[in-house]
């Protein structure tokens, strides 16, 4: 059964004199679901973020929102923390989420309650009094997320949500987000950060020169691409793995090695080249390509 | 709504808190009062006592109307001068003896009419310690004309009793015609025009700039991209303009009530130095208040969306600096023309001026408070003024929803008007 859209745009684009930010762009964003905005940098994806956001107007297409018309308030049902991170440097902490909070229409009384509580959970009780300018960089990063989501907003865009924060406050970053999810809202997700996309990702639209170069549930594209990759752990320096015409690229992590094979390639050739050398192998498995090579492909072929 | 009253709020009272407000606010008319109390005081002090001079003649025969003619009162109604001596043609020795005295202080002055003083030949002397504090010439140059021109009408043959009286001049008194009939005029009018003028001049410079360094902060720290994803950016720009201003009116309140405090106690307290003292009358009509208060507001807000424009334009404070000279330059240039209004306010060159938007703020409100205008005039100037300012805050309201997402290289003229066409 297909679900409602929380964002549907379609045949979008937007010009800037010369350039084109963003050209005929059409996605559909199920909603309930954490969707991937990816792409390389100056791809159009902060433009497109900023249309869903109504910062800006397509000069073509239109955009829907939870089925609702898009116009300026739609904007209080959208949670934004933007790559570029910006407060009140000279207001405190607390006045800054207020009034922020209250912009997205949430009264005074409810605004301050809900400060508190969130301050609570990221910690920061001891710091509402203080001005913005006297918290450290991660500090502020977390008052930023809290912005985002104090008005429990329907649509969540993120742009980069786990940069400049330590394990424990990405973990937390991360469980609110899914929690979030949980309860019914839909996370628009921008990042450079593949592995997060794997791991949180439904579904996924890689732009590239404004323009979509791959969409979909990403389940369902690395399927696509089926198993043509060997993930060894092996000891000795790996030298085994140059094999011609089995192998088509290698990618090092240190201890774990990535082999893309060449089309139509037995991947047990590259056991018997290691058995022939008498390396050790300890780990062997055959996986879908990462998404990292996936993007590599898109984006670094077209710029070829 | 709701949110631009939010954003105004936001903005009046992290204005209104801030530390520099509170001793702007504070300072300032504190400081005015020091320096008018230093004022009163010394002005009180340097003639709180009776002067003990002596009378030199040179000339011979003035020593006794010269003394008669020091006459001169304190504004406590003691006598200014006390003649404890006049020496006819004294020996030198004589004439340093009394230097001594001044020196050694038994002695005030010497005030010295030399030889050749009847004929106009030489000018009289007053000799003391402290030339600077003695401001009661008049009275001293009075006394010696007065002595040497009854000696020229008696050398004449004519015998004068009073010659105060005989020479006594006829006062011309400036009176002004207006609507409200004819008033005699001290030069109250003049006065209140250039404090007027003063204050609108500051009061654009100051609140403009200030506008403008809001915006930038705003760009700067980032901030913007969660207000314009929040609020529509007229209702930013507004809120931010209307803020600012309501900054501006508390701070006059202030200084308002304060005045008034001052001009209610302040008498009282200058009349205990000085009595008699009292603050010359302010006569303002209240048609005058009224389209000052017009005129005032199309300017603020003609100047502050200008300057907040320019602030959306820039990425910091330096290149604001360089972007916000044309606009101060206006403001300069509406008070460098103070002058053509001043030496006639209905010439035509006045008249044009005054209905210049850019200019009405300041030189049309000195008009009206010269020389109330014909209606119309007023009437069209503030037309003028009300469509421009409309014209402007559209305008920047254009260049403020692009510009507050753009940094780096500030835009060209070229780029302005593409900016001008974004949706």
């Amino acid at each position: 059964m297909e679900k409602r859209a929380a964002v549907a745009l379609s045949g979008v684009s937007k010009r800037f004199d010369t350039l084109t930010a963003v050209s005929n762009l059409s996605l559909r964003i199920a909603e309930g679901s954490v969707f991937g905005l990816l792409g390389p940098n100056g791809a159009g994806k902060t433009t497109t973020l900023r249309m869903i956001l109504r910062i800006m107007l397509p000069d073509e297409g239109s955009i829907e929102m939870l089925g609702r018309p898009h116009d300026s308030s739609a904007q209080d049902l959208i949670g934004y923390l933007p790559e570029e991170r910006g407060l009140y440097t000279r207001m405190k902490v607390r006045e800054v989420l207020v009034f922020l909070a209250a912009l997205k229409g949430l009264s005074e009384t409810e605004a301050r309650r809900r400060v508190d509580e969130w301050l609570e959970r990221f910690e920061l009780t001891s710091w509402a009094d203080r001005k913005v300018l006297d918290l450290s960089k991660g500090m502020q990063q977390k008052v930023q997320f809290i912005v985002a989501v104090i008005h429990r907003p329907p649509l969540l865009i993120l742009d980069e949500p786990f940069t400049g924060l330590d394990p424990v406050n990405a973990a937390l970053v991360k469980d609110i987000m899914l929690d979030l999810r949980q309860k019914g809202a839909t996370v628009i997700l921008s990042t450079h950060r593949m592995e997060q996309v794997e791991m949180m990702c439904d579904s996924i639209c890689l732009i590239n020169k404004g323009e979509s170069v791959l969409q979909g549930e990403l389940a369902a594209i690395k399927r696509s691409y089926g198993k043509n990759t060997v993930r060894i752990e092996s000891a000795g320096d790996g030298d085994f793995l140059n094999l011609p015409g089995v192998v088509q690229s290698l990618n090092h992590f240190g201890a774990v090695t990535e082999a893309k094979l060449v089309p139509g390639a037995d991947p047990q050739e590259i056991l018997k080249a290691a058995l022939a050398r008498g390396v050790r192998i300890n780990h062997f498995e055959l996986v879908e390509p990462p998404l990292n090579d996936i993007f590599i492909e898109k984006v670094g072929g077209a710029h070829a | 709504m709701r949110k631009l009253w939010l954003v105004i709020k936001r903005e009046y009272l992290t204005r209104v808190r801030t530390k520099a407000f509170i001793v702007g606010t504070i300072a300032l008319p504190l400081f005015s009062i020091g320096i008018l109390a230093i004022q009163i005081y010394t002005a009180t002090r340097q003639t709180d006592h009776t002067l003990k001079v002596a009378v030199v003649d040179d000339a011979g025969g003035l020593a006794d109307a010269v003394a008669k003619g020091l006459n001169g009162k304190l504004p406590n109604g003691q006598p200014a001068f006390q003649v404890v001596q006049t020496l006819e043609r004294p020996a030198a020795s004589e004439l340093d003896d009394l230097r001594t005295q001044v020196q050694n202080g038994r002695l005030d002055a010497f005030l010295v009419v030399p030889e050749g003083a009847t004929e106009g030949k030489a000018g009289a002397e007053f000799h003391t310690t402290n030339p600077g504090e003695i401001t009661i010439t008049d009275s001293i140059d009075r006394a010696v004309s007065d002595a040497v021109i009854a000696q020229r009408l008696h050398d004449r043959g004519v015998n004068v009793q009073d010659v105060g009286q005989l020479v006594k001049s006829v006062e011309v008194k400036l009176m002004k015609v207006s609507a409200q009939g004819e008033t005699e005029e001290k030069g109250q009018t003049f006065i209140t025009a250039i404090i007027v003028g003063m204050i609108l001049y500051i009061t654009l410079i100051v609140y403009g700039v200030t506008t403008m360094r809001s915006v930038i902060e705003e760009k700067s720290s980032r901030v913007m991209e969660i207000l314009v994803a929040s609020v529509r950016p007229l209702h930013l720009l507004l809120g931010k303009i209307l803020g600012v201003a309501a900054v501006g009116l508390t701070q006059y309140a202030i200084w308002v009530v304060l005045a008034g405090l001052v001009s209610a106690y302040g008498v009282t307290a200058a009349a205990m130095f000085r009595p008699g003292a009292s603050l010359p009358p302010i006569h303002m009509p209240w048609a005058v208040l009224a389209s000052m208060m017009a005129f005032f507001l199309c300017g603020y807000f003609l100047y502050s969306s200008l300057y907040a424009a320019i602030g959306a334009m820039c990425s910091n404070d330096q290149e604001a600096q360089q972007l916000q000279t044309p606009v101060t330059l206006l403001i300069v240039a509406g008070f460098l023309l103070f002058n053509i209004i001043l030496h006639d306010p209905n010439s035509t060159p006045s008249v044009v001026l005054s209905m210049i938007p850019f200019f009405a703020p300041i030189l049309m409100v000195l008009r009206i408070s010269m020389q109330t205008p014909p209606l119309w005039q007023i009437a069209l100037s503030i037309a003028i003024s009300i469509l421009t300012t409309a014209g402007i805050v559209y305008f920047s309201a254009r260049v403020y929803r692009v510009g507050v997402l753009m940094y780096g290289k500030r835009p060209s003229l070229v780029e302005l008007a593409r900016w001008l066409k974004y949706t």
